[in-house]
């Protein structure tokens, strides 16, 4: 997979999402269910080495990159994750503005709580993965 | 910061090296960088609880990772854009450099039987940190007022999941169910 490739989905998965294992649903759809990039057991690697790791949580997706595409992959994945945040500066502007009214703030409130819903399912899925994993290793 | 209490001003160093510090000492999450964080600039008197609520709530509404928005904002709020990007720089490099190298590590040894199955395990153990991030995240709406549009909106989540809708779809349908039957109150009570 290119590194191109690596920054455009995961700014995807990140951009789409708002906590730093809110990308995991997407990640898992594109780099392991759908292009193969990566498999499903080194995306729970990832997951491990991005949780074990002081800093953001969602720096796993650096893993996520190298497993993907090298050095090139995890550079791609950095930058893919600080991309999202720069749009924190025009929201401090028009959070005054605008999220006050209700039907803005019931959309967010909508999204976070889908974001949970999504968590779940992906969390399911990798302790089945760890569960297999331990399983085949007796 | 209200007029009487003018911010301390920082410089660009001091506030890149805060944030080296804070962000990148915590395990556990963005959260506890955050208090890490408003609990310096406070001190310093840079920034104050009101100054501090605001950019949480814009973290909470950036897309991406809640602490590298915060970082991103709180840059702003104090140094502008070179504020911003060195914050973030700050929060994330170092963080990614540690993650890129164990990564490289973990490739080449992860074969290796005993490896194999402390990694099946230390697996297992992320897979609750999953599960608590995603509880953290739907805690605020488990209250009454907002019960039983929250249980409409995850159980709508839920059957768009079941029936093979990929994540983004079911968050943008999601943003837009919300906003249809929404205009009530919110997480934080407003």
């Amino acid at each position: 997979m290119s590194a191109i490739a690596v920054y455009l989905l995961l700014l995807k998965a990140i951009g789409t999402s708002f906590a730093g294992m809110g990308s995991l649903p997407q990640i898992q759809h594109d780099f392991v269910e759908t292009r193969h990039a990566i498999s499903g057991e080194e995306l729970s690697q990832a997951v491990l080495v991005g949780r074990s790791t002081p800093g953001p949580v969602g720096a796993y997706v650096v893993a996520v990159g190298y497993m993907a595409a090298g050095w090139r992959g995890a550079v791609a994945a950095w930058l893919a994750m600080m991309t999202p945040a720069l749009a924190a500066i025009p929201l401090l502007v028009l959070i005054r503005r605008w999220l006050h009214l209700p039907r803005v703030r019931a959309a967010v409130d909508a999204v976070v709580i889908a974001s949970g819903v999504l968590l779940v399912e992906s969390g399911i899925r990798m302790g089945v993965d760890a569960w297999r994993q331990v399983s085949t290793v007796f | 910061m209200t007029v009487e209490q003018q911010p301390v001003p920082i410089s660009l160093a001091r506030l890149t090296w805060i944030i080296v510090r804070d962000v990148n000492r915590t395990l556990g999450g963005g959260l506890a960088a955050m208090e890490l964080l408003r609990r310096t600039f406070i001190r310093n008197r840079s920034m104050d609880e009101f100054d501090n609520a605001g950019l949480v709530a814009v973290s909470r509404l950036t897309p991406g990772t809640n602490v590298l928005a915060y970082c991103a904002a709180l840059g702003w709020s104090l140094r502008r854009w070179p504020g911003a990007l060195a914050s973030l720089l700050a929060a994330s490099l170092p963080g990614s450099l540690i993650v890129g190298g164990l990564t490289v590590a973990l490739v080449s040894v992860h074969e290796i039987p005993a490896v194999r199955m402390l990694l099946a395990v230390g697996v297992l153990a992320a897979t609750f940190l999953v599960l608590s991030s995603a509880v953290s995240l739907l805690r605020p709406y488990v209250r009454s007022a907002v019960l039983v549009r929250a249980s409409v909106i995850a159980a709508v989540a839920v059957g768009l999941m079941l029936a093979g809708v990929t994540p983004v779809r079911i968050l943008l349908l999601s943003a837009a169910l919300g906003a249809a039957i929404g205009a009530g109150t919110g997480a934080n009570g407003e």
